[in-house]
């Protein structure tokens, strides 16, 4: 149980000839561990306390203001002729995105056999849960008269209807909610030796008996570690498809419509671009915080950071492509209506929404292929903040400027969100977070199984 | 006393613990996978090893076999494919078929996302309650738990425990054996004394709050699948019960009492112009004292219509269509009609582009059933022909003697109301375009009775021409 390395080491650089290790620090089994459980059995900063106050009163506002909406109808949102997809689709597809990033760096980076998934790939896949959970309230509430939701599902009623199956938004009930399982089930499986790890070291009745029920009575034996990486292994060969499924389901929503400026077959890749950029962001933007505050810069490094800042300078490269190519085809299709659309976006009523989203969704994750900038947390933490408003913008301009310019100009007009609009996006951050600072102080939020299994052996041998 | 000696008894038999196996602690995973393979070879079945990762090299050092789980997933994603298909075509295409813009009811291209949404999800479901099954997961209680160095094995170290099911072992020799491995120490793990079954208020309590919820949805399945005197309970109002006002009962909004309200001074019924130009309207010369005698014989008419296609259901002769209006027994509805005074000039002037009208009029809504000479050959008649379906009643033909005989106001009310198996085109055709289709309809019956020798050489030649 020799320490590795005692020395710091930077772990941005590629040293040649020499393996960069993922876990820095003089780590051994024990400490990481120890590292990760510390936070659920410490005692609670008051930070918490007060992080948690705040999410949860934006969360309760959340509830509140579904409350209102339901007593009082769909009115209260900004949703007017022509514009009724406005803010609550917005919010849907922004937080839909947000989640593929988890389940992205969990199944796709896994299947690739990138190693250095193991320090976020938790705290990234709960992300994804909540993403998730956010975005299945805004069409939830969007339907109008709630309480007839069970009417999205295939469900026999006395009216001897079957919704039907030919519909885009049909497609994305099912694509949702099957993303929501699998990726709670991903999470839940990636957990349970953590939650077991939990249980052994809980003091607590209460601790013993809540970890204990949700470890399952997992030992470790080496028989079930063989068919818990083969479903490990399933799982994410699974959920690689799924992840890019549900964007492209959530951009039949718009693409399969005949509207213009939405009708477009470049819609599914460029919004799973978009929502890997926008996830990757909001990963970022969790963790650059959450890793200095919980202690864990050891398992995640910054060299993780710097990983992730690739793969954002790769997909907003993408997405400012889609931008672009939709300007082209909209020019080479010949479609006067479809170019009408587009300089309508860029020039038209909307122009500081389009403008706003392409300074931070093309240019900002630009500023990635600086170095320093790259290996900078509080840049980083910046530049994604940025990239986060520019894909809540994306959605906006896709969803509200084709939308209020439809085919009747006698009922074109400007869409005006209402107070009720605001503070339930800001509510719904408020659930999130309420949901995250939950998870990081009762979950293990760093897979440590994972981590350990990276980790160079303590006899030196067996380095794979 | 008795019994007490038997619950002593009963105690006793309890407490006595049994081994259950043995368990070797190793602080190094490659130690543990070089004592592995020896546990192995030594021929041990039934023995396990515990990591706090999955160790890679562990499986070959045990021999663990390839597991089969990967066949559950597959069937598992098949079944979810097959569901989702056999959904979508069965609640589409059969048991409520969407027709959307002439679309087919069923493809394969619009069913791929749910399809693969759907087989994604039972193959995740087979892969996480797969796993759990074939590892006997959940399994809360486990005596290796007991050992408080085990604890650590989701922490720091390795552990091997060896079964004392296993055939091989025994309790001194495989302690001996499990020494020779150099591990930090090597302990028993005994079954328990203590009853492991959850406290009496504890299962008392959750089969209480099991019966509940089972009583609970029991009486809404209760309450859906039966009548009930009372009404429903209406948690969700919808629109259901609005305040609005309604016939035939009192408020006291108005003076008069009453909801519904009486019509505004000088408030005109609808169609009551038409009594100015009765002949136009109604193709009658005048109406008859007794009015009611137009809208009896009209509904008797309709009746009495049902009544001989309801007869016709089960036709003896194959081709009763061809038979219309029997004229052997006496149609005490046309006996009616014979009666009222049908006008028998135009009542409106006869133009030449009024003849046109009625041609091209006559040719869109008549012409599909009764054919372009008016002889009841219309394509739609000829196809209900052929299908024999024994509900068709031909189109008269204007040739007859019958038909050339009725006074055009009769050929007006015809057209207005439907007869026979016709409906009517009162709501389609507007009283001008009506009486300018009879006109034309006139000159059909004309050109069909013409003498050859009154029509001059021009004319003939102009005739042969448009031919």
């Amino acid at each position: 149980m020799a320490s590795v390395t005692a020395e710091p080491i930077d772990t941005t650089i590629e040293v040649p000839g020499k393996r960069t290790p993922l876990v820095t620090g003089a780590h051994d089994y024990g400490t990481v561990t120890e590292a990760v459980c510390r936070l659920a059995e410490c005692k609670t900063p008051l930070s918490w306390y007060v992080a948690l106050g705040i999410s949860a009163s934006l969360m309760g506002m959340l509830f509140g203001l579904i409350g209102y909406l339901i007593i009082t109808g769909v009115g209260v949102w900004g949703n007017r002729s022509p514009v009724f997809w406005g803010w609550p689709i917005v919010n849907f597809v922004f937080w839909v995105g947000i989640g593929h990033a988890g389940t992205l760096i969990s199944a796709i980076l896994f299947l690739f056999r990138q190693d250095w998934r193991t320090g976020i790939n938790r705290a990234a896949e709960a992300m994804t849960i909540f993403a998730v959970i956010c975005a299945g309230v805004f069409p939830g509430i969007h339907i109008g008269r709630v309480w007839l939701a069970y009417w999205l599902f295939p469900i026999p009623n006395q009216m001897s209807m079957w919704p039907n199956f030919r519909s885009p938004l049909l497609w994305d009930v099912f694509a949702v909610s099957t993303y929501a399982t699998v990726s709670l089930l991903f999470w839940y499986m990636g957990m349970i030796p953590d939650l077991a790890t939990l249980r052994d070291r809980a003091k607590g009745k209460i601790q013993q008996f809540a970890y204990g029920l949700l470890s399952l009575g997992w030992n470790g034996s080496s028989r079930h570690w063989h068919r818990y990486e083969r479903a490990y292994l399933l799982l994410a060969a699974l959920a690689a498809p799924l992840v890019l499924s549900v964007h492209t389901i959530v951009s039949f929503d718009f693409a399969v419509s005949q509207l213009p400026g939405w009708h477009t077959t470049i819609f599914p890749p460029y919004f799973v671009a978009g929502a890997v950029f926008s996830g990757f962001a909001m990963v970022l933007t969790l963790m650059i915080p959450a890793r200095s505050i919980c202690g864990i810069k050891d398992l995640l490094t910054d060299r993780h950071l710097e990983n992730m800042t690739k793969v954002i300078i790769a997909t907003g490269s993408m997405v400012g492509y889609a931008y672009a190519m939709e300007f082209f085809i909209a020019w080479y299709g010949g479609n006067r209506y479809e170019m009408f659309a587009f300089i309508n976006r860029a020039f038209g009523p909307y122009a500081w929404a389009y403008w706003i989203m392409v300074s931070c969704n093309v240019i900002s994750p630009q500023l990635f292929w600086i170095k320093k900038i790259r290996t900078t947390p509080w840049m980083i933490f910046v530049v994604c903040i940025f990239v986060n408003i520019g894909m809540w913008f994306e959605r906006f301009v896709i969803t509200v400027t084709s939308l209020s310019r439809d085919f009747l100009p006698s009922s074109w007009g400007y869409f005006q969100p209402t107070i009720v609009d605001v503070l339930m996006l800001i509510g719904s951050f408020g659930l999130f977070m309420t949901l995250f600072l939950l998870f990081c102080k009762f979950m293990p939020m760093v897979a440590m199984a994972e981590v350990k299994s990276v980790m160079p052996r303590p006899s030196g041998k067996g380095d794979h | 006393m008795a019994t007490t000696i038997e619950q002593h008894e009963e105690t006793k038999a309890k407490a006595e613990p049994e081994l259950l196996g043995l368990l070797a602690e190793f602080d190094d995973p490659d130690e543990l996978i070089e004592a592995s393979m020896k546990v192995r070879d030594a021929g041990y079945r039934k023995w396990d090893t515990h990591t706090p990762f999955p160790l890679h090299g562990i499986d070959e050092a045990m021999g663990i076999k390839w597991t089969i789980l990967p066949w559950i997933v597959a069937g598992c994603g098949l079944t979810g494919g097959t569901i989702a298909v056999g959904m979508q075509y069965f609640m589409n295409a059969v048991d409520y078929p969407f027709l959307i813009s002439g679309k087919p009811l069923f493809s394969i291209p619009a069913s791929i996302p749910i399809t693969f949404e759907l087989s994604v999800l039972l193959a995740a479901f087979g892969a996480f309650f797969g796993m759990l099954g074939l590892n006997q997961l959940p399994k809360l209680y486990n005596p290796i738990f007991k050992s408080d160095a085990f604890r650590r094995v989701t922490n720091d170290r390795f552990f091997i425990s060896m079964d004392a099911k296993d055939a091989k072992f025994s309790e001194i020799d495989t302690g001996e054996f499990l020494k020779s491995l150099k591990p930090i120490h090597v302990e028993e793990f005994w079954s328990d004394t203590e009853s492991a079954k959850l406290p009496r208020s504890l299962t008392l309590g959750l089969s209480l709050v099991g019966v509940v919820m089972l009583l609970s949805v029991g009486l809404v399945a209760y309450l859906r699948t039966t009548t009930s005197p009372n009404p429903r309970i209406h948690i969700i109002q919808d629109m259901d019960f609005q305040p609005s006002l309604k016939a035939q009962n009192t408020t006291n909004l108005f003076p008069d009492g009453r909801e519904i309200r009486p019509n505004i001074k000088g408030t005109i019924p609808r169609g009551q112009f038409k009594d100015d130009n009765i002949p136009f309207y109604y193709g009658l010369k005048y109406l008859p004292e007794d009015q009611d005698v137009v809208v009896i014989a009209l509904q008797d008419e309709k009746k009495a219509d049902d009544k001989k296609a309801t007869d016709k259901k089960a036709p003896t002769d194959k081709t009763p269509a061809e038979k219309p209006a029997a004229p052997a027994v006496v149609d005490p509805i046309a006996a009616k009609l014979d009666k009222l005074p049908w006008v028998t000039e135009f009542p409106v002037p006869v133009t030449e582009k009024l003849m046109a009208r009625g041609k091209e009029r006559y040719r869109i809504y008549c012409s599909a059933c009764h054919g372009l000479g008016g002889e009841g050959d219309g394509l739609v008649s000829l196809r209900a022909m052929e299908l024999l379906q024994g509900t068709w009643v031909k189109p008269a033909s204007y040739h007859t003697a019958n038909v050339r005989k009725l006074p055009i106001g009769r050929l007006y009310h015809s057209i207005t109301n439907g007869v026979r198996k016709m409906p009517a085109y009162g709501s389609q055709v507007p009283p001008e375009d009506r009486w300018a289709i009879i006109l034309y309809l006139k000159a059909l019956q004309k050109s069909h009775q013409i003498d050859a020798n009154t029509i001059s050489e021009a004319e003939k030649r102009k005739l042969r021409d448009t031919k």
